[in-house]
């Protein structure tokens, strides 16, 4: 078969359609996902945002209100703050570059591409910033005198949390392999 | 732009350019529940894109750029993400098949171009639906001269696949 005729069994296509559609299901769906177009960046990254400031804070006026202070405590607080800020700044950054790319497949893709890029540096970074907390505190824990029973609870804690985030972080590297692949598929000849 | 005016000018589209998703759901998803979810994907971009539109293109390139647009990214999704969590609310059939007569060749068609890989299925729609070089380089986002090299090959690979159709074979 050569490609016109090819083109001429795409062309007989009846003009009546294959599927008719639902349109009540349809309006009943749409209502349900108009609301979950948020992405998983954003989510992270608010989610990031509320932990940080809140526990960040809260060490804060805890160590500042109930004496004796206690200065990895506060070291702790500054080093949450600080990764708050840097989760904010980070995303002003993303959501600034989000319009820079076209909407063709090839624009998609590589704003994709770019989400993915953030989210593996993002959760990578997050994952590490575990081990200065985890050191953090337990350097308050010793401080202040607490059991080791209680200190090792928070080792097993940290560790886990640690484990979780590596978990996350390779759906993230995955998810950025495969975007790889579409794009090199796109763009080679 | 109201709510009002973003669902009629959405129906307007649907009611115009339903055959055009059809066409990318069929070749982008096998199942009747992929294709019943590609399809929801799809018109709930369409719907999501509608304030965006600023006319600068057809509406059938711009419905057909996000279709695409939006089964790439399902294609890559739905191999690891089941659809286990979707509730029972969530899973009643949108799209219902009617009584049209199937061509076995048009089904031998969208086999063939299914079994192309994701990104030559969509230079394939937007090839048999009869767009330019040009305007298939804007949608895809690559040169014209590389559309020209990938559709030299997507020709050649349906040719032989037509060939090897005994039954079809002309």
């Amino acid at each position: 078969m050569e490609f016109d005729e090819i083109q001429k069994i795409w062309d007989s296509q009846t003009h009546e359609p294959l599927w008719s559609i639902n349109e009540t299901a349809l309006h009943k769906r749409i209502l349900v996902k108009k609301e979950k177009v948020s992405h998983i960046a954003n989510f992270s990254e608010l989610l990031l945002l509320v932990v940080n400031i809140g526990a960040g804070s809260l060490t804060l006026g805890l160590n500042y209100f109930k004496p004796p202070t206690n200065l990895s405590l506060y070291l702790m607080s500054a080093w949450m703050l600080g990764t708050a800020l840097y989760v904010l700044v980070s995303r002003i950054r993303r959501l600034k570059s989000s319009d820079t790319f076209d909407r063709s497949l090839l624009g998609e893709l590589k704003q994709a591409m770019s989400m993915a890029t953030y989210q593996v540096r993002l959760s990578q970074l997050m994952r590490w910033n575990i081990v200065p907390i985890g050191f953090l505190s337990l350097l308050g824990f010793w401080e202040s005198g607490q059991s080791i029973w209680l200190s090792l609870g928070l080792l097993i804690f940290f560790g886990m949390t640690y484990f979780a985030g590596g978990w996350e972080h390779r759906i993230y590297q995955a998810k950025k392999r495969e975007l790889e692949a579409l794009l090199t598929k796109l763009e080679q000849k | 732009m109201s709510e009002l005016e973003q669902n009629h000018i959405f129906e307007t589209w649907l009611g115009h350019h339903k055959s055009l998703v059809f066409k990318v759901v069929r070749a982008y998803a096998v199942t009747a529940m992929d294709q019943d979810d590609l399809f929801q994907e799809i018109i709930i971009q369409v719907w999501h894109s509608v304030p965006t539109f600023r006319q600068q293109s057809s509406t059938t390139t711009w419905i057909y750029r996000i279709a695409l647009n939006t089964a790439l990214k399902w294609v890559s999704n739905e191999r690891k993400h089941s659809k286990a969590q979707e509730t029972l609310d969530n899973v009643q059939a949108i799209l219902q098949e009617t009584k049209v007569q199937i061509d076995e060749r048009l089904t031998w068609l969208y086999e063939a171009i299914y079994k192309l890989d994701e990104i030559d299925r969509s230079i394939t729609l937007l090839l048999l639906d009869g767009f330019s070089y040009k305007e298939m380089a804007t949608i895809v986002g690559i040169s014209e001269s590389n559309v020209g090299v990938k559709i030299n090959r997507i020709k050649k690979q349906l040719i032989t696949k037509s060939k090897q159709q005994d039954h079809y074979g002309i």
